[in-house]
């Protein structure tokens, strides 16, 4: 274990601590698992994060880089101990240029904040989690978070040019240009994209920017079958219209929605919001109008439109409410994020409710039909070892479900603690071994973000919510 | 070894029900300043979870972490699980008072006790206005009293200008304060203040004091009033003021007012009728962000307190470019002029004293002309 003098002196008292009400806070994050650090350290630039990992690849100390700790898979929960690195106080916007249309952000810059910025000169960054308005650019790389907006405008990893990342042994790197195209080296940007903190710490990242859409349209049908829901998602997607988004709501999401807010909605075994989005009116509305006549031709219940901000707002009312009414109604639940071919999201919504009657565990289902990516939220008490037990049991159910329909666990929430178990359902173990590879490569002593992704030998014992 | 608290059942489902996502960072004043996740909602909530599993000992260090709270309840608004984490953190605060662990108002309580204010002042000043009978009692509070006199000032001529039948009276500390930092309401003071009240005959109490509002509206010790009670805002709002002002006017919600008492839109009433340039910063209403004064903070953490106000006002200028800034809290104004640096130019008041003070600068003018 490093001193805590050596990392006082390289960043102040004030920037340490040790003090057991402030690693509680840290044992935790958005999912059940939880372990207690060692210290906590919140550096103020990239070379005080560099002194920081080359104390610490010295000790073997393990370090836990951090955004927001939105983490839904245990990503920054400190499973072996160690020192969580707390990016939130390098959170300068360092470098915005429109005509280059790139930005350049510390790690630690959250995202709506930047959006809000990058609003003045009518441009965005399009990746749009709905943790957006606390999550951080470092986190959104590290994850390679998505959102709503995934099919039409893709996920972090489509608008990363380049990142400086402080490696495990200490060094600095920067990877990346700051030009929209760039074959020069291997793309070792992307190899960062997604590594959720295993493989170096990310300082800073150089991010493309888009113009921001001036006119977007909505529409809600809602449908009594999930089966026609289902083919009016795959026939939209096969249209040649890119809508911005398509979301689904399943039966159980929607009931939850009518029963406990004042929300009016029609009993319907899926709700389908999806919105077209452009330059000018007539762009919105051509792409609209060959949704609706698909929607139309696949016995909707009915279909609302909405253009003006207000009325938008009123259609949004009961997809923002989801997450919310589900997190309510009960004491404890997991939010996953399995994401499967856009065709065989019926297969994967009926299997789902197979699992919940099964186990006898109510599972809501909606999240993002346009790409693929489901969100199931299983609802129950982490105080009764006997639900924990039927959770668990649904939960790699639903795994097994995604792989078998040549989908993946996880679509944007990542592995963490929570999915490592499961790592070899999906990748072959030729494949698991050359990861592990990488990892020993770039980090020797195993320092960063231990235990995470199954990289490791060790076996972790993560019971969740009680492993202290 | 000490005691521990004690969680019944409502109170452990609204611990669980915490969900942990971390959203209320965005809102939480303390964190935006510290960074340090004990101080927002989720580290709070966090600690008692651990507390009420038995993982965490009670000690002087976990009471001090729940004394990083204003009470603001912008988290509280913006929670997607329904949680209320200020109620759970005062609830928090006595008991570790209960298990022995005083803070530092126990003095403050026994200075309210002895001197009938948070402060310890033997004297006020004397505004006069002490009719006795009038049709209303107009209710001050100590931070006006004690610390704001010349907003105080601006406000009892404003009421004369438009011809309001009001009475002050010898009030003391409502005392409210004391719930929220572990402590209790001081029934005495209380009662002494009914006394005052009702010896007037009134038929309408008027505060200017956001914090007095909820207390006399709220607090089982004030139930037997009796008589109409109304924040000033509420009261003003249908009065016509024959003075206006062209220069860019903005508004801070004080949380106390606004989150908590739900009076949004009777200052802005008013505030449209004399300022034409009126412009709503981007954090405003139920968004909006706390000035860093509430709950106890300042009393606890007098230096962060005032960073945070700067923060808050440095927010307000950016979003608004605003000549003035307006509020109806004597705690807001007290700590937003406090935390104001000279090379700011934005002038910051009470909007019943930027009235006053607009009407008399409509007199000195007509009498001598510039
Ligand atoms: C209610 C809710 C809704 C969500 N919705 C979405 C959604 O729509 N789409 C989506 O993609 N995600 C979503 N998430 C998950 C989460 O918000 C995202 O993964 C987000 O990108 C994490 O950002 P963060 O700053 O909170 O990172 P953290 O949670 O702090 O960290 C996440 C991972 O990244 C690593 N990390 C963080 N910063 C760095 C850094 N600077 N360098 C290296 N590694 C780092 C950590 O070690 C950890 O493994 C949601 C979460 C919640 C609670
Ligand atoms: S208090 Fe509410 S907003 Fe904060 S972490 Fe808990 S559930 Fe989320
Ligand atoms: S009430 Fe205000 S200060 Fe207290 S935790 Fe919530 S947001 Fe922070």
């Amino acid at each position: 274990m490093i001193p805590k003098q050596s990392l006082i002196e390289i960043v102040g008292s004030e920037n340490f601590t040790d003090q057991l009400e402030e690693l509680v806070p840290y044992s935790y994050d958005a999912s059940m698992n939880v372990h207690r650090p060692d210290g906590a350290i919140w550096p103020e630039s990239p070379e005080q994060v560099a002194k920081i990992v080359q104390l610490a690849n010295e000790e073997k100390t393990p370090l836990i880089p951090r955004g927001a700790g939105t983490s839904l898979s245990g990503g920054v929960v400190p499973i072996q101990g160690g020192i969580i690195v707390d990016l939130s106080k390098m959170n300068r916007m360092i470098e915005i240029s429109i005509e280059n249309r790139y930005v350049r952000v510390q790690a630690g810059v959250v995202c709506d904040l930047l959006n809000r910025e990058l609003a003045k000169y009518g441009f965005v960054f399009p990746p749009d989690p709905a943790s957006s308005s606390v999550a951080t650019i470092g986190g959104n790389v590290a994850t390679n978070a998505g959102g709503i907006k995934g099919a039409k405008y893709g996920t972090t990893r489509d608008y990363v040019l380049g990142l400086q990342v402080v490696l495990p042994t200490g060094e600095v790197m920067h990877t990346g240009s700051y030009t929209m195209k760039c074959v020069s080296g291997y793309d070792l940007s992307r190899l960062f994209v997604g590594s959720e903190g295993t493989l170096g710490i990310v300082t800073e990242a150089t991010l493309k920017i888009n113009p921001l859409p001036r006119y977007a349209m909505t529409a809600v049908a809602t449908f009594s079958r999930l089966e026609d829901a289902g083919n009016a998602i795959f026939q939209t997607m096969m249209s040649g219209i890119l809508p911005s988004v398509m979301e689904i709501m399943d039966q159980v999401t929607l009931r939850s929605i009518k029963e406990n807010t004042d929300i009016d909605l029609p009993d319907a075994e899926a709700m389908i919001l999806t919105e077209t989005d452009g330059f000018t009116w007539e762009e919105v509305e051509a792409q609209m109008e060959v949704i609706l006549k698909i929607f139309k031709k696949n016995h909707p219940i009915e279909i609302k439109t909405a253009k003006g901000e207000k009325d938008r707002v009123n259609l949004w009312k009961a997809r923002k409410s989801a997450y919310a009414t589900l997190a309510r109604v009960s004491n404890s639940f997991v939010l996953d994020d399995v994401t499967v071919p856009v065709s065989r999201i019926p297969e994967l919504l009926i299997g789902i409710q197979g699992i919940s009657k099964k186990y006898d565990i109510v599972i809501a289902t909606f999240g993002h039909a346009g790409d693929g990516n489901l969100h199931p939220q299983i609802l129950y008490d982490e105080y009764d070892p006997e639900q924990v037990e039927r959770m668990e049991k649904a939960e790699a159910e639903i795994f097994h479900l995604a792989i078998s329909l040549n989908g993946t666990l996880s679509g944007e929430h990542g592995i963490g603690l929570s999915k490592a178990n499961y790592m070899s359902l999906e990748h072959d173990p030729v494949e698991m071994a050359l990861m592990k590879k990488i990892k020993k490569t770039l980090d020797p002593n195993n320092i960063m973000n231990p235990g995470k992704r199954a990289l490791d030998d060790r076996k972790e014992s993560n019971e969740r919510a009680n492993s202290i | 070894m000490r005691g521990q608290i004690q969680f019944d059942e409502k109170r452990q489902k609204a611990i669980a029900q915490c969900s942990r996502c971390g959203f209320c960072r965005a809102v939480c004043p303390i964190f935006d300043l510290t960074k340090r996740p004990v101080t927002n909602a989720r580290g709070k909530m966090i600690l008692l979870k651990e507390l009420m599993e038995g993982k965490l000992p009670a000690t002087e260090a976990v009471a001090q972490a729940f004394l990083r709270c204003t009470t603001c309840m912008n988290c509280t608004l913006n929670c997607p699980s329904g949680v209320d984490p200020q109620e759970m953190v005062k609830q928090a605060r006595k008991d570790f008072v209960r298990l022995g662990m005083d803070n530092l108002f126990r003095t403050m309580a026994e200075t309210m006790a002895k001197y009938g204010n948070i402060y310890g002042e033997e004297r006020r000043v004397d505004w006069g206005h002490k009719k006795g009978n009038a049709s209303i009692v107009l209710f001050l509070g100590c931070v006006g009293t004690y610390r704001e006199e010349e907003s105080v000032k601006e406000t009892l001529q404003l009421l004369d200008i438009l011809k309001v039948d009001y009475t002050l009276i010898e009030e003391v500390c409502c005392s409210g304060v004391l719930e929220d930092v572990g402590y209790k309401i001081i029934e005495d003071l209380a009662e002494k203040n009914i006394r005052e009240i009702k010896k007037t005959g009134a038929k309408t109490l008027i505060t200017t004091c956001p914090y007095c509002y909820r207390v006399f509206k709220d607090h089982p010790a004030y139930q037997n009033l009796g008589l109409e009670l109304k924040h000033i805002t509420q009261f003003l709002k249908d009065f016509n003021f024959e003075v206006q002002t062209q220069k860019k006017v903005t508004y801070h919600d004080p949380c106390d007012l606004g989150r908590h008492a739900g009076i949004y839109e009777e200052p802005r009433e008013i505030i449209r009728k004399i300022a034409p340039n009126f412009i709503e910063p981007l954090r405003t209403r139920e968004n909006s962000m706390c000035c860093g004064a509430g709950g106890g903070f300042r009393g606890s953490f007098p230096k962060e307190s005032v960073r945070i106000a700067r923060n808050r006002l440095g927010q307000i200028i950016e979003e608004t470019g605003a000549d003035i800034l307006l509020t109806e809290c004597p705690s807001c104004l007290h700590n937003f002029r406090n935390a104001r640096r000279q090379k700011q130019r934005i002038e910051i008041y009470n909007i019943t004293e930027f009235i006053g003070k607009l009407y008399q600068e409509k007199d000195s003018f007509g009498k001598e002309p510039a």
